[in-house]
């Protein structure tokens, strides 16, 4: 059968395109499905991390530079401040959040001891800390010096025997009752200002550091924990009225200065995050480091493996890190932090040589509750 | 209905926004705060902030505020214990406030409960302003003077030192330079109990008090026409003083000192109450701790700024006093209550006063017998709130009280029995037997009142300074004054400037009895503030607010 030319071009041209047309339609379906499994994947980048943290990273969270690193690395994050000492409750299978970033040791352990009951995988990591420290004066330092309280470790930069200063708060010393007292001679007694413990984790690790100077070892029982905080609860009580909002006694320290707060019990990060900001520190400021003290470790807590990449690059991300630094917080690498600090002038001490870990939580708890009882008289 | 996963996905993104808001308050470990409501569509209106009213020379920030933050700051101003009161309750019906101090709401767990956030604005320690000619004379100007509240309470018991000062039981000033007194005195340096008080250190030092009120802005008045004569000295916050100084009105300058041992600084913490107003809040605060409102601060209302870098740049306005110590604060509540009623009760100089009360026809109606019967009977002791305390008629206490119609009539009198105290300590007492007896028949005489006739108010107030001034004569140990309440126009008797004269004709130490009027109902404002300037006193006005809020409130002045 003759076919004219014409007509086989048309056939041609239809047959090429209903195989095109269904080669088309099947390439495309290909390539959706293929844009679907990408979505699919990038949808559980993006899908947001939730996380309990403590106030102390709370800043350090908000900061656009953090967010904008966390969402390059596809870990996005939403986080809501919570009182480290109630993280472990929050622990709950299928419906708790994806990491924890509590305040302190003890917290975390709460943490993961929830988990292991929970049956709930969790992981700890600690990617930044910072020690408690007393913020002072030098002339105050001075003094301490002079009456064997205290020895200077380079300038401005101090090391002060908790034994002997709790020993001397105990015997309710007045600054003029010292040796060399000229620059304070005041009527105030010889005292350490703290947040209301009853409140705040800073106030209660104060506890736990005088509790180890009286007793020169780690409380382990409750008999102990109730006689020692009797003993220390005067140490609160005869503050008078304290703040109970974290800031507050820093704030003191700084706005009001030495007639109010002569030692302010506080956080490293807080008065190195204040000299970074303000670019320097008043020229009389000086840091006591207690010998020993105790190191506020942020421990992170991962409850899943996306949370797990995330603590691993909080600790490990050199930007996220660096940032942590301007927060006043303390990385692994100390030097970059000491250099960070140069500038402005205030001083540290880079090596923390005694360290002491605060008691078990159920002590501490035991320990708090006696403190907060004698100050409700 | 069966969700997407799209849609689940959308969700979870909406909660995000809310999840991230909650438990932002400042406190350290705080228990997780409720939500807070969605943001209003509508904008709120004002931002209400109830402040005491030593702060009222910081009104012109309602408008910088609302310049630079857009958000509209009005303040309404309150003394310092209606307010802690009112935050107590949860009826401070603002969305912040503002004290100069607010330990006490804060030490409180209820007051915490209610407070949001905090953050202090600026200080300004309470100082003793002494006229510059006594200070030389005593050598309290020597540049390293260690003055301590002991020798400030020896100066008062010689003489040296007469004082204008706020109120202790009503005002943070009043009450904190007492608290310095006990401290010095109780020979410890903090953790003072109610037992430790030393009662004699609290007499020396109250013999000095010359002038007395509730707001400064009173007693700066008076102490303006009376530097020289009746004190010498002012005690207040660094700010007022130094104020003072620059408004040229003082006879002579005062030179501040600062006591040695310790002070008590105003510390001005801005507090959130209405937690749905929290970001207007944090506006106003980044605001008012911003250069641009603490240098303002700094130089027109002389506190020192929060911010050690403004305060630097400032350090020339104000005094370099070198160290200053701040005293402890005590929270002891018992420490409190037992000071300031013993305060009240002992060592205050005793109140003797006359109330002139308005028993016309016109009484009859709108609740105003109820309102007045009302006011007089937690006078007599039935409130038990603290400014209710201090409302409260106290031991040796006189009262008379003037009922008036068509003239006046009935004059009345009661006198508070004292009550036995020990040496030592400021534990609160219990009303005695004799003392309820009196109560009780100030309030049976209240309730029997009756309203009727016109009203022959100037007659009446005429008759009780007369009165007054012969009391004052034979006793002259009390503090004396008149309270006059009407609530209508003078129909009887004298006429307003038949008044004016006959009191001008009064012997000139009329002037020490100051009178309080009361304006309620249908008064006359103006013919009661020019007499309030006349007499020394003061205009309340009952117009809006319940007679006993009035009354609580003169009771502060007397």
């Amino acid at each position: 059968m003759a076919m004219s030319t014409a007509k086989r071009a048309v056939i041609t041209a239809v047959l090429v395109a209903v195989f095109g047309g269904a080669l088309y339609f099947a390439l495309r379906g290909q390539q959706q499905l293929r844009i679907g499994q990408q979505q699919a994947v990038e949808v559980a980048n993006t899908v947001v991390l939730k996380g309990l943290i403590a106030l102390d990273v709370e800043p350090y969270f908000k900061d656009e530079r953090v967010v904008r690193a966390l969402a390059a690395k596809k870990l996005p994050v939403s986080v809501v401040r919570v009182g480290s000492r109630d993280m472990g409750g929050k622990v709950v299978a299928g419906a708790g959040p994806d990491f924890f970033f509590s305040s302190g040791v003890v917290a975390a352990n709460q943490i993961v001891e929830a988990a292991r009951k929970a049956n709930l995988p969790a992981t700890q990591m600690a990617p930044f800390y910072t020690p408690l420290v007393i913020a002072s004066w030098e002339p105050i330092a001075k003094i301490l010096v002079a009456n064997g309280v205290a020895k200077a470790v380079s300038p401005k930069v101090y090391g002060v025997d908790m034994g002997k200063l709790t020993e001397l708060m105990l015997a309710r010393k007045r600054w003029k009752d010292l040796k060399g007292a000229a620059d304070y001679e005041v009527g105030r007694s010889v005292l350490v200002s703290t947040t209301d413990l009853r409140r705040s984790n800073s106030g209660a690790m104060y506890l736990a550091l005088t509790s180890q100077a009286l007793l020169g070892d780690i409380v382990t029982d409750r008999a102990t924990a109730q006689q020692v905080s009797l003993k220390l609860a005067e140490l609160f009580k005869r503050q008078g009225y304290q703040e109970n909002y974290v800031d507050g006694n820093f704030d003191d320290y700084v706005a009001i200065g030495i007639g109010k707060t002569p030692m302010a019990f506080i956080y490293e990060n807080q008065l190195v995050r204040y000299a970074l900001t303000k670019g320097g520190v008043g020229a009389d400021m000086v840091l006591l480091y207690p010998l020993p003290t105790i190191v506020n470790k942020v421990v992170f807590v991962a409850m899943n493996d996306r949370a797990k990449a995330l603590g691993t690059a909080l600790s490990n991300d050199p930007e996220l890190q660096a940032i942590a630094v301007e927060y006043g917080f303390r990385i692994a690498d100390t030097d970059k932090f000491v250099t960070a600090l140069k500038p402005t002038g205030l001083a540290v001490e880079p090596r923390l040589i005694q360290v002491v870990d605060p008691p078990s939580a159920e002590i501490m708890a035991e320990m708090i509750d006696t403190v907060a009882k004698e100050m409700a008289q | 209905m069966k969700l997407t996963p799209k849609l689940t996905r959308l969700l979870a993104l909406c909660v995000i926004p809310l999840f991230l808001l909650t438990g932002c308050s400042k406190n350290d470990e705080p228990l997780p705060a409720p939500p807070p409501p969605p943001p209003p569509s509508v904008p709120a209106a004002e931002f209400t902030v109830l402040a005491t009213s030593d702060l009222r020379d910081v009104q012109p920030l309602e408008e910088m505020v609302q310049k630079a933050t857009g958000v509209e700051l009005k303040f309404r101003w309150g003394g310092t214990m209606e307010s802690t009161e009112a935050v107590l309750g949860g009826e401070a019906k603002a969305a912040a406030a503002w004290f100069a101090n607010a330990k006490y709401l804060l030490a409180n767990p209820q007051g915490q409960s209610r407070v949001k956030l905090q953050e202090k604005i600026m200080l300004s320690p309470i100082a003793v302003g002494v006229s510059e000619s006594d200070a030389r004379r005593y050598g309290w100007d020597k540049p390293d003077l260690k003055m301590t509240w002991k020798d400030i309470a020896q100066a008062a018991k010689e003489g040296k030192l007469r004082y204008a000062l706020s109120n202790p039981a009503t005002s943070n000033q009043g009450f904190m330079a007492l608290m310095g007194v006990v401290a010095a005195a109780g020979g410890k340096a903090e953790a003072l109990s109610a037992a430790d008080v030393n009662r004699g250190a609290i007499a020396d030092f109250l013999k000095g008090y010359k002038i007395a009120g509730d707001n400064s802005t009173y007693l700066a008045e008076q102490f303006i026409l009376q530097q020289g004569t009746k004190a010498n000295a002012f005690i207040n916050y660094e700010s007022w003083l130094m104020s003072l100084n620059a408004s040229g009105k003082l006879r002579e300058k005062l030179l501040l000192i600062y006591p040695f041992e310790g002070v008590s600084n105003a510390d001005y913490p801005f507090m959130l109450l209405d937690d749905s107003r929290r970001a207007e809040y944090l506006k106003v605060v980044g605001y008012l701790k911003g250069d641009a409102a603490q240098t303002w601060l700094a130089r027109q209302t002389l506190r020192r700024p929060i911010q050690p870098e403004v305060a630097a740049r400032v350090e020339d306005l104000l005094p370099k006093s070198g160290l200053q110590i701040e005293l402890p604060f005590s929270p002891d509540r018992a420490l409190a209550d037992g000071l300031i009623a013993a305060y009240l009760n002992e060592f205050r100089t005793p109140i003797a006063s006359t109330f002139v009360l308005d028993t016309s026809g016109s009484m009859l109606g709108g609740g105003r017998r109820e309102q007045l019967v009302q006011a007089m009977g937690y006078i007599a002791g039935a409130d038990a709130s603290l400014t209710g305390r201090i409302a409260k008629l106290t031991n040796r206490e006189k009262v008379w009280l003037q009922p008036f119609s068509d003239v006046p009539y009935g004059r009345t009198a009661f006198e508070v029995p004292a009550g036995n105290s020990g040496a030592k300590g400021v534990a609160e007492q219990a009303d005695s037997e004799a003392k309820l007896k009196v109560l009780a028949g100030v309030r049976e005489f209240a309730e029997n009142l009756e309203m009727k006739g016109g009203t022959a108010l100037y007659d009446a107030v005429y008759e009780s300074l007369r009165h007054m001034l012969a009391e004052r004569a034979k006793n002259p140990r009390y503090q004396y004054s008149v309270v006059a309440f009407t609530d209508g126009e003078v129909n009887k008797g004298r006429a307003f400037e038949q008044f004016k004269q006959d009191y001008a004709a009064l012997p000139e130490d009329v002037r020490a009895i100051p009178v309080f009027w009361v304006l309620f109902g249908e008064a006359n404002e103006a013919q009661l503030k020019e007499l309030a300037k006349l007499t020394g006193g003061q205009v309340f006005d009952a117009r809006k607010r319940s007679l006993y809020s009035v009354f609580k409130d003169i009771r502060a002045y007397q």
